[in-house]
């Protein structure tokens, strides 16, 4: 009897200290954290090779009947009577004249003073090589707070840029290093395209046909005009569209 | 003394000439006034709009932009209907050519010198390029053409009133 009891002590020795490492093993590692373990090495591994861009938003906004306005390109007031859309492309030599004769007036006189809301509208057109370009990083500049700048820049410099292609160094030239960082990180991730598409869209319902064209919505009324503005002719077109009762 | 046949080939231009600029001029008035729109706009914001466009042509001071643009719209619509009437033929053919004349002047330049500009012509925007040229080129032809004739055939008795060949 005793024999048997001391044969068989060793067998059930070993095996109950073999579940009770087995069952140590599965208490200790669950199956959940074995899976996100393999997962975050994953993540480990593939690391972004760009810094993120930073959070913005894409939101649109409607102001008198206008939709779909991008509120870093636009500038006034959003109860003004006159809503003034510009639709542009900054590798198109009437724009800049536009752009630096004209809007910069307006700018001072009708939209600080409450009279104008101006909407800047992004309408790169297919033959000009670097407009896309220059659209995306303007968007971006505007959403980090930086749109008139960076627009200055862009048109001021336009014969340099559109025969090198340097549109970023252009816009670098207005921007701090940081402001610059955050501008490449959000043209690279391609954040605020969907927003030029949309300006595109809206063009062609208007439709454009050539730049740069102002949309001038008024009580209702739209009124569409292609082509470069003398400030002098277009102050009397808005004093009259201001004081329509 | 030579007789006018009732039926040539200058008496069927001028009537063509009269018809078609006659059209063209009252529509083109029309439209600059109301813009294409209905209701029509202010007439000072219509007008506006228009010496926007006439000023983008960059040959008329700021004044006479707004003169022509203050002026022209109903002047056009005027000389169409005394062009259709058919009073004082010869009077209103001439300006209307010299009229089409200077603004196919005006659009040749514009063209040759690249401007992006509307044409301003009617109410709906029309960029300015080589169709818009050839447009209005027939149109001043027209009107050369009915001027002309229209002084060929005043010289002309009338047939209705032309004395009866004396009996032999």
């Amino acid at each position: 009897m005793e024999e048997s009891v001391n044969r068989r002590l060793p067998v059930v020795s070993a095996s109950l200290l073999t579940l009770i490492a087995c069952g140590t093993l599965l208490l200790a590692v669950p199956p959940d954290q074995k899976s996100q373990t393999a997962s975050s090495t994953a993540k480990k591994t593939a690391a972004p090779k760009t810094p993120e861009a930073p959070a913005v938003s894409t939101a649109t906004i409607t102001v008198s009947g206008v939709a779909d306005i991008d509120p870093t390109k636009a500038f006034g007031s959003k109860s003004a009577p006159v809503v003034v859309e510009i639709y542009s492309d900054f590798q198109c030599p009437a724009c800049k004249q536009l752009f630096l004769n004209t809007t910069q007036k307006v700018m001072e006189n009708y939209v600080n003073t409450g009279k104008v809301y101006l909407v800047h509208r992004d309408f790169p057109l297919p033959m000009h090589a670097y407009s896309r370009v220059a659209a995306s990083y303007s968007r971006a500049a505007a959403h980090i707070g930086k749109c008139e700048p960076v627009e200055q820049a862009l048109f001021q410099n336009q014969e340099k840029w559109e025969t090198n292609g340097d549109v970023k160094g252009t816009v670098a030239s207005v921007l701090s290093p940081a402001e610059m960082k955050k501008v490449q990180a959000l043209v690279d991730a391609k954040t605020l395209e969907p927003l030029i598409e949309k300006d595109k869209q809206l063009g062609q319902t208007v439709p454009i046909t050539q730049t740069p064209t102002s949309v001038f919505h008024s009580r209702g009324q739209n009124y569409p005009y292609a082509g470069t503005l003398n400030y002098d002719v277009l102050k009397d077109f808005l004093d009259q569209l201001v004081a329509q009762k | 003394m030579m007789q006018s046949a009732p039926f040539n080939y200058r008496r069927i231009i001028i009537w063509i000439g009269r018809l078609v600029l006659a059209a063209i001029f009252i529509y083109a008035g029309y439209a600059k006034i109301t813009m294409g729109r209905s209701p029509r706009p202010p007439l000072g914001v219509a007008l506006g709009f228009f010496e926007m466009q006439v000023s983008s042509y960059q040959i008329l001071s700021r004044e006479a932009s707004r003169f022509v643009a203050h002026t022209l719209p109903f002047a056009e619509i005027a000389l169409g209907l005394l062009l259709l009437i058919g009073w004082q033929l010869r009077i209103w053919a001439t300006l209307i050519t010299l009229i089409i004349g200077g603004f196919f002047a005006s659009v040749v330049r514009a063209y040759a010198m690249g401007l992006q500009i509307n044409c301003g012509c009617f109410a709906k925007p029309e960029p300015l390029d080589g169709m818009t040229v050839l447009r209005d080129g027939a149109l001043l032809l027209l009107a050369v053409l009915m001027t002309v004739f229209v002084y060929m055939e005043a010289r002309k008795p009338h047939p209705w009133n032309a004395a009866e060949s004396p009996t032999l």
